[in-house]
């Protein structure tokens, strides 16, 4: 069952090992050119923490089980301070296509839980396969020019 | 039906790269090659406001594509500098500037004075038509055949322009193939 990243933000990270609850899911990290996601963010500001893919023992509909508190690590460089802050969010970032045309804002991403495969953009009223993603960054996700 | 935009449109768009997604600079000016009847390259501000020139130009060649709301670029290695580009884009020879400059047909009649360029959307800087100041003060948009003489004063056009100025550019995007059409151009 594929899930959205807007019903997976706010849900709970537990530890496995202890059952303790662990903070809520405020990020999801994705690498774009792996179409993978590639860690998830837990709490805001300078007391947000990331647990590397990996360590997500299970993506469930009511909470995402982490194998042990031990997994949560503060930012370890720019990239991971970076999007702990958010600011490398693909929802919410504006989509240009590799023509140069502005195709509005990410508003959902689709992905595989199981796997952490990212599988859809959702833009407007578009959904555009996660495979035409060319690249993203600061100002934007670069996309394949839509067929339409 | 073919989507266009002015030079004037350009100006100021960002510059993109497709596989970073980063904005490196935006567009200061089109450098216009009007024998060639297209742009050979761009020259570069940074981003931002009153963040000032770049020296780094963008050649077309390195141009991925020029669209509506950025021109985008593989990445920033496309930027060089002006003494590490093509003549025509570094050290382009003056009095390129068609912008005043008279259109006359063949047959000796005036149909106003360039304002602008019209540039292809999604091209590498093709011109496909100018924009024009009509002699009764409006604006009206005529396509370019690939050859045509310039003098630095005037151009020259073929005869049937006169029957394809467009008062807008959608007009000009649907005009473009039939005009080129008729002149043999394919």
């Amino acid at each position: 069952m594929s899930e959205r990243f807007s019903s997976a933000t706010g849900r709970r990270l537990v530890s496995r090992a202890s059952a303790e609850e662990l903070g809520e899911l405020t990020h999801i990290v994705v690498d774009v050119a792996r179409r993978q996601v590639t860690a998830l963010v837990a709490g805001k500001g300078r007391k947000a923490v990331l647990v590397d893919w990996d360590q997500v023992s299970g993506f469930g509909p009511d909470a995402v089980m982490v194998t042990d508190e031990s997994a949560l690590h503060p930012p370890r460089d720019d990239h991971e301070s970076a999007a702990a802050d958010g600011k490398l969010d693909l929802v919410g970032k504006r989509v240009l296509s590799d023509m140069g045309e502005d195709l509005g804002e990410t508003s959902d991403v689709v992905f595989e839980p199981a796997s952490g495969a990212v599988e859809t953009l959702v833009v407007g009223a578009r959904e555009l396969p996660a495979t035409s993603v060319l690249g993203a960054g600061s100002y934007a996700v670069v996309v394949k020019a839509p067929a339409d | 039906m073919r989507l266009l935009v002015t030079g004037s449109a350009i100006r100021g768009l960002p510059v993109v790269t497709i596989g970073g997604g980063e904005d490196v600079a935006e567009v200061r000016d089109l450098i216009y090659d009007p024998e060639a009847g297209r742009v050979v390259g761009l020259t570069l501000n940074k981003r931002g406001f009153l963040s000032g020139r770049r020296r780094e130009v963008l050649p077309a060649r390195a141009i991925h594509a020029i669209g509506r709301d950025a021109v985008m670029i593989d990445d920033e290695e496309s930027l060089i500098l002006p003494q590490d580009a093509p003549d025509e884009v570094g050290a382009p020879p003056s009095g390129r500037d068609v912008t005043g400059n008279e259109v006359l047909t063949e047959q000796g009649k005036s149909l106003g004075k360039v304002k602008d360029v019209v540039v292809l959307v999604g091209s590498d800087g093709e011109v496909v038509g100018y924009e024009i100041e009509t002699g009764s003060g409006g604006i009206g948009y005529i396509p370019l055949p690939t050859q045509l003489a310039v003098s630095g004063s005037a151009l020259v056009v073929p005869d049937p322009t006169q029957d394809f100025v467009e008062a807008d550019l959608v007009g000009l995007g649907a005009a473009v193939d039939e005009f080129r059409s008729r002149l043999g151009m394919g």
